[in-house]
Parts: structure tokens; C-alpha cells; sequence
């Protein structure tokens, strides 16, 4: 009996401390975000410029673990409306989300977040919520979230470390300011926005409050399985699973290739729990992506089913209020401003980020020289059955059951594989000969063959026939039950924010009429040397604030405000 | 006899716990990050009398891809014969030769410990056997580079019997190739070592060199001590 209560003492010791281990090894590498936009409230048509921010949960520091981030804008009924992925480095990535004209008028949830912050659960995830207006809402009837109106706290100026100093607290328009930031003993970077203080409420959150909360142990669902740092890129994770019976597949090969002149090919196998993940690199951006699965027994029915980056599971149930603040007059003005300079073109000169940069490495199937067939140089056929009797000694293609079968020469051998080649069609791996067997010497432009038996990493292909064809016909092949196309949509590059030159400022005849002066994404702080930046103001009368956020090189939070007045004495003495 | 059921017990559950977490939360976190090689079954043709193969047992190595990426972990064998990259592929035991075009560089790591790094250079000859460059066993980085094709040939045949089948059996023999890199990105080719071949590849620079080879009383017939002429012409700043 003695020995019994030893043993179970003794487990669950073991098993308290396995636990523990479990939950470090968990929150080791998982990442917080936070996301700094430029303003708290838009008008349909504007751009959102944000400074994306991923700290490691334990020290806050800059995480250099994570190079991609995900930035989701979604409805009060959890809809989203708004999805992109954000190139980070270093724990940083900027960007711009043009708001779309179509936009309804109401509260908004920014949703920021890491693929390792998936592993702490959903309630790490950075939120912050923002008001948008449609351009041609005269109504202005929307609701607000009731706890902006008790707690907004962004006009309040907590007290800062960070000082920032200005010359004066009123300006003239179009009159350059210079904000100083004083001297630091660390090096920082911090991102930086000037703003016409706006009258919607809203709850503003610094990078120090929001990191403190956000690294707090929440009794969130965790995830079921783990997510893995995106060190490299964007992984794309699914699952393989029995689409009668819905049960997971394990070890099944899922192929992906897009269209391309080159034949092109990554693969992954399933786990035990039937999850693959595949690392999409720069390649791939913007591109369809081709899935299938390998061999796939007969009457199975096996599919593909891919993982959403941006769901949701948690729903945002805000309780709205009507507000009945003085902000309409605000509102129209701020939509005036969008509609002057849309009519002006003001805002069209903005140049395109650094066009992220397109190193892009095709994953190529094979490596090594390959027979190569213009059909064009021949007779004109009319399908693949006779192009292969014809123009290909070395393929022949045989009918089994109604199904077609190709057959290619082994070098080596000379006698025909039992097995098929791998097929190509337009770059991408096709797993049905069909079809590939309507396309005659008018459709193929070019036959490539390689007749040796190939081995792609464990995955072994008797010889391989890539067709390229002139109109890209794998776009109007139809997608096998265990085949997925998914679109891949390119990294968020966004625009840069577009700087007054001071010859804008001389265009008298233009108007010249900003509600956001400045938006400096990563603004460099050096240690002990002084930093400073400069704008200029517009023709647009307001109270602006200037408010910085940001982290050090040790991972102490930055955050400043101030504020100052842009009147005109003139247009005020008339008064 | 207690306490072996203790620890025996204790391991049971490290073990099963262990197991559960790399399986669960790891999944195949390998093969989303690494490259795949690529390329062609080979057969190895036995009508040869001695090695074809600069190792004779696979050794564990590394490979990195002309895309830039790296594939580690993997058994490999450099075929002399065919200046080929053998890749004994663990999961279905083929043997595969990689395209040449794909590889830039690879490291052996020989059951000593020692690494051999290979490098695929172009050697200017585009005859269409050197049209893909040659893969070089990398001696000495520096202002001079020295790279050592680890080339065998065939030199005569036998006609033997085997199996009581008649057969040609052709004789093998290593024959090693010395690339020397200058600074201005150019190779010069030495078939056979001695001072004298060595020398006449600088005719400028034929006095310091010879001086260094006397001084030092070099033997360049030795390859070890070729390798070491090359390593103090580089510290001496001769280039």
C-alpha cells in the first residue's frame, strides 16, 4: 500500500513538472503584436498607414523569430472585411491598407498577430478598435463602442519618458514643424504620427499597456495543435482527411506547383494527425497555387482541407451605443477633405513601396538537361494520343478501363516504366493523363521528356513530360475531387506616406488639406544623439497630435504625445 | 528492488511524454523548411577493377543548392569516374545522381570527423562534358585558391572471366586534376605536380615564388606540400 501511495506521489510530481515544462515550451518563442496605426478614425477611400510591432511574450523585445505578420480588419458582426499579410523583419513591418470606397459606416476590430501567438490562443491576439466612415454616408447614424465613450483615453497624455518638444504651440498653415526628441541613452525604433485630434471616441492603447496585457496568461482555448514560427515565410498548413467519412489521413503525399514555363513541385506528408504544412515562399506570391494529392487509392475519396491564416474562431460582441457627442460636424469635414482631394488628385503622386523584393527562387523539378519537342516544327495533330505516335517514339499511351495511361522509355532499360512519368501541364503537376489528351500541336507550344527514373527529395517519378502550352490551359482544366486552387495573395507592400515637398506648399491654386501630417513608420533612434523630424502644416485649421510609439533595443516601451494648433490669426482676428 | 521499479517507471513516463510531444506539436517541421534534391537513379556499373568513388563508404553530408538552400543530413559519395555526386536516398535506398546544376558546394564529413568541402567550378571548358562545371575539392581559399579535382580514370581494360561470363574490366585510377584560382577570377590547370609546372604558370612572379620553394625546401610533387606552398605564397603576399 505504502508502495502504491510512493508510485502515485511520485507521478504526479512527474507529471506537474511535465505540465510546466509543456506551458514554457509553449510560450518559448510565441510572440505578441502591436499594431500602431496613424489615426483611430477614417473615411472610406483614405489609407490606414500601420507599423506592425512582434515581441517575444516573456522579454518584449523585438522578435526575430517571426517574418511574416497577419493584420485582419473585420465588422461588428466578426465578419472580416479586410485581410493582409505583412513582410516582417526583425520584429517590424509597415505597411498602408487602402480602405475601399464600399466601406459601411461603424466601429471596426484590427485584429494583429504572429502564427506563434495562434499557440498561446486567440485572446493574445493585439485588437484595437477604429471607426470608419463611408464617404457618402449622410446619415451618420452609426453606433459606437460603449466602452470608448467611458474610457478614451487617447486624449489623455500619460506620463511619458519620452519628451517632445516643439517650438510653439500654435502654427500657421503650410509653416514647417520641428519636433525634437531629445537624446536617449539606448538605440530605439519608434513610429511616429501627426493627426488632427479627432472627436470619435475610441480606446487607444500604448505599446507598454498593450504588451503588458497582452503577455498576461490568459484561460483562452489553445490551439489543438502546434503552429510553427514562420521563420522563413508563410507556411500554408492543412489537413488531409476521408471526405465520406471525415477521418484524418495520415502519410499522404499533398503536391503543390503553380503555373509557370518551368515544371515546378514541393510537397509534404501528412502527420498523425493529418496536418502538412508547406513553406510558401516569395515564389509564390500573387500566384494560384496547384494541390493535389499523391496516389490517392481508387473509390477514396481523400481532400484537402486548407487552413484559413485569417479565421477567427472568437467572435467580437461589442455592446454599441448611439453616441451623442458633438462629432458630425467633424465627420462631414473629414469627408469634405476626402472628396477635395480625390478631386485634385492631391493624393495620387504616393510612390510605391520598395517592390518587396522579388528574389524568387522556382523550386524546380529537375536540374539537368532535358529533350526538348516544338510541336510546331511538325505537322499539325489534333491531340496528345497522336502527337505521342507520331512526333514522341519514346511514349506511348495505352487505355485501361476508359482511363488513358503514359508509358515512357527507361534510358536505361529501353523497355517502358510500369509506372507513369510525372506530368506537367504549364509548370504544374497534372494527376490525370486526360487532361493532358485533348491538346494537339495548335494548344502545346513546347514537349520537354526526361526518360530516367527521378527521385524529388523522397519521392520517386518514372521520367517526367512537361507540356507547355500557349494559352495556359491548366487554367481550364477541372480541379480533381482530392485537387484544391487557392489563391495566394501577394505580402501587403502598401504606399508610402506621401511627404510635402515644400514646392506643394508654393501651388497657392491647390488646395492643400491634410488631416494627417505626418506618418513615419521607423524613425531610428541612436543613442545619445539627438533625434528630430519635420512636417509641414496644412491648410486644414485643427488641434493636431503628434504621438510616438515604439521599442528600445532592450525591449522598454516608447510612447509620447503632444500636442499643438494650427490657426490662421487673419481668418480668427475677422471672427 | 523498490527503487528499480521507481526509476523503471519514471523512465516509462519520460518516454511516453516525450514521444506524445514531438509527435503532436512538431509536425514534420523538417520538411517544410528543407529544400529537396533532385536527380537521376543511378546504376553502377561493377566492370571496373578498383574505385570509381573518392570515399568508398557513404559518408554524412551537406549540401547547398544553387537556389541557396541548404540540405543537411544526407549520405553521400563523390563518383571520380563520372564526376558525379552520388545520394544514397534513405527511404527507398536508391541511388540518385544529383543535377550537377542544382549543386554549388557540398561537405562530407568522413567517420573521423573531418570535413571534405567540394565545390563545383567552371573551368572555362565548354566541351559538353564540362559544360556544367566539374565538382573541385576545396584545398586553399585565399588570394590564390586551390581546388583538386579528385578525378579517376580509366586506364586499359582486362577481359576477365566472372560468373563464367566473359566480360571487359576496364582499370581504374585516380588521377587527380590541380586547379589554382588567381585573383582575376581565372583557373590554370596543372596535370601533373612539380616545381617546374608549377613555376612556369608564373613566369613574372617566377623569382620570389622559387624563392620561397628553396627557401622552404618545398617539394611540389607532394600534394601536402603543394597545399602548404600555396597557403604561405598567400600569407607572403606574393599576389
Amino acid at each position: 500500500m505504502h508502495l502504491i501511495k510512493r508510485i502515485f506521489l511520485i507521478i504526479l510530481i512527474f507529471h506537474s513538472v511535465l505540465t510546466n515544462c509543456n506551458i514554457h515550451a509553449q510560450t518559448k518563442g510565441a510572440e505578441i503584436a502591436y499594431l500602431h496605426t496613424d489615426r483611430t478614425a477614417y473615411i472610406a477611400g483614405e489609407s490606414i498607414y500601420f507599423k506592425l510591432y512582434v515581441l517575444d511574450v516573456v522579454t518584449k523585445q523585438r522578435s526575430d523569430i517571426s517574418k511574416v505578420g497577419y493584420v485582419v480588419i473585420r465588422t461588428v458582426n466578426s465578419e472580416p472585411s479586410l485581410k493582409i499579410r505583412v513582410k516582417v523583419d526583425a520584429g517590424l513591418g509597415y505597411g498602408s491598407i487602402l480602405l475601399p470606397d464600399t466601406l459601411q459606416s461603424g466601429v471596426y476590430q484590427l485584429i494583429a498577430y504572429s502564427n506563434t501567438t495562434k499557440n498561446l490562443g486567440e485572446s493574445h491576439f493585439f485588437r484595437k478598435q477604429i471607426t470608419i466612415v463611408n464617404r457618402y454616408d449622410k446619415a451618420l447614424d452609426f453606433k459606437v463602442v460603449s466602452s470608448a465613450i467611458k474610457d478614451s483615453s487617447l486624449y489623455k497624455i500619460s506620463g511619458d519618458a519620452t519628451q517632445i518638444s516643439i517650438e510653439k504651440p500654435i502654427y500657421l498653415p503650410r509653416e514647417k514643424v520641428i519636433v525634437r526628441l531629445g537624446k536617449f541613452d539606448f538605440n530605439a525604433n519608434v513610429s511616429v504620427s501627426v493627426f488632427e485630434m479627432p472627436n470619435i471616441p475610441s480606446v487607444y492603447k500604448t505599446i507598454g499597456e498593450s504588451s503588458a496585457d497582452l503577455a498576461v496568461n490568459k484561460t483562452s482555448k489553445k490551439p489543438q495543435t502546434y503552429y510553427s514560427p514562420e521563420t522563413k515565410g508563410k507556411i500554408l498548413r492543412g489537413t488531409v482527411v476521408d471526405s465520406k467519412t471525415q477521418q484524418i489521413v495520415k502519410d499522404a503525399v499533398v503536391l503543390l506547383s503553380c503555373v509557370d514555363s518551368i515544371p515546378n513541385l514541393r510537397y509534404a506528408v501528412t502527420n498523425s494527425k493529418g496536418v502538412f504544412q508547406l513553406l510558401l515562399s516569395n515564389y509564390y506570391n500573387g500566384k494560384e497555387l496547384y494541390l493535389t494529392i499523391r496516389d490517392v487509392p481508387e473509390s477514396i475519396n481523400w481532400q484537402i482541407k486548407l487552413e484559413n491564416e485569417f479565421a477567427q474562431s472568437e467572435k467580437w460582441l461589442p455592446s454599441l451605443v448611439a453616441y451623442t457627442g458633438n462629432f458630425k460636424d467633424d465627420i462631414v469635414k473629414s469627408q469634405n477633405i476626402v472628396y477635395i482631394n480625390k478631386s485634385f488628385q492631391a493624393e495620387q503622386n504616393q510612390t510605391d513601396k520598395h517592390n518587396s523584393e522579388r528574389e524568387s527562387i522556382c523550386p524546380r523539378f529537375y536540374n539537368c538537361p532535358v529533350e526538348t519537342i516544338f510541336p510546331s516544327n511538325f505537322t499539325p495533330l489534333p491531340d496528345f494520343l497522336e502527337i505521342a505516335v507520331e512526333i514522341l517514339p519514346r511514349v506511348r499511351i495505352v487505355k485501361e478501363n476508359d482511363n488513358y495511361k503514359v508509358q515512357i522509355v527507361n534510358n536505361l532499360t529501353n523497355e517502358y516504366s510500369k509506372n507513369s512519368p510525372a506530368i506537367f501541364l504549364d509548370g504544374v503537376l497534372v494527376d490525370d493523363v486526360n487532361k493532358i489528351i485533348q491538346l494537339g500541336t495548335e494548344e502545346i507550344r513546347k514537349i520537354e521528356i526526361i526518360e530516367s527514373e527521378r527521385a524529388f527529395g523522397d519521392l520517386i517519378f518514372s521520367g517526367m513530360i512537361s507540356i507547355t502550352t500557349y494559352k495556359n490551359e491548366i487554367e481550364n482544366t477541372r480541379p480533381a475531387s482530392h485537387s484544391v486552387r487557392v489563391m495566394n495573395d501577394n505580402v501587403n507592400s502598401g504606399v508610402n506616406f506621401n511627404f510635402t515637398k515644400p514646392a506643394t506648399l508654393q501651388q497657392r491654386n491647390m488646395p492643400f488639406l491634410k488631416q494627417l501630417l505626418y506618418w513615419n513608420p521607423s524613425l531610428e533612434i541612436t543613442e545619445n544623439t539627438d533625434t528630430s523630424f519635420e512636417f509641414y502644416t496644412s491648410d486644414n485649421l485643427a488641434e493636431y497630435m503628434i504621438k510616438v510609439e515604439g521599442i528600445s533595443s532592450n525591449g522598454n516601451p516608447i510612447s509620447a504625445t503632444a500636442r499643438f494648433q494650427v490657426t490662421n490669426p487673419v481668418k480668427n482676428t475677422a471672427k | 528492488m523498490k527503487h528499480s521499479i521507481y526509476i523503471l517507471f519514471l523512465f516509462v513516463c519520460i518516454a511516453s511524454n516525450a514521444q506524445t510531444n514531438v509527435l503532436q506539436r512538431i509536425p514534420d517541421i523538417d520538411s517544410t523548411f528543407s529544400a529537396e534534391l533532385t536527380g537521376e537513379f543511378f546504376f553502377e556499373s561493377k566492370q571496373y577493377i578498383g574505385e570509381q568513388y573518392f570515399n568508398n563508404d557513404w559518408w554524412d553530408g551537406d549540401v547547398l543548392l544553387s537556389s541557396g538552400q541548404r540540405v543537411n543530413g544526407k549520405l553521400l559519395k563523390y563518383n571520380g569516374l563520372f564526376d558525379e555526386l552520388i545520394w544514397l536516398n534513405n527511404s527507398n535506398y536508391g541511388k540518385f545522381k544529383l543535377d550537377k546544376l542544382s549543386v554549388d558546394e557540398f561537405w562530407m564529413r568522413k567517420k573521423t570527423g573531418d570535413t571534405i568541402h567540394f565545390k563545383r567550378i567552371n573551368v572555362g571548358d565548354t566541351t559538353s562534358i564540362h559544360r556544367m562545371g566539374i565538382y573541385t575539392e576545396v584545398m586553399v581559399t585565399g588570394t590564390l585558391s586551390l581546388c583538386i579535382q579528385r578525378k579517376i580514370s580509366a586506364v586499359g581494360y582486362e577481359d576477365e572471366y566472372k560468373n563464367k561470363v566473359l566480360g571487359r574490366y576496364y582499370n581504374l585510377k585516380s588521377k587527380p586534376l590541380y586547379y589554382i584560382k588567381l585573383p582575376e577570377n581565372q583557373y590554370l590547370l596543372i596535370n601533373k605536380l612539380s616545381n617546374t609546372s608549377f613555376l612556369k604558370l608564373f613566369p613574372d612572379k617566377k623569382d620570389a615564388l622559387s624563392k620561397i620553394i628553396r627557401d622552404n625546401h618545398f617539394n611540389a610533387k607532394n600534394e601536402n606540400e603543394f597545399v602548404k606552398l600555396i597557403e604561405l605564397i598567400n600569407r607572403e603576399g606574393v599576389f
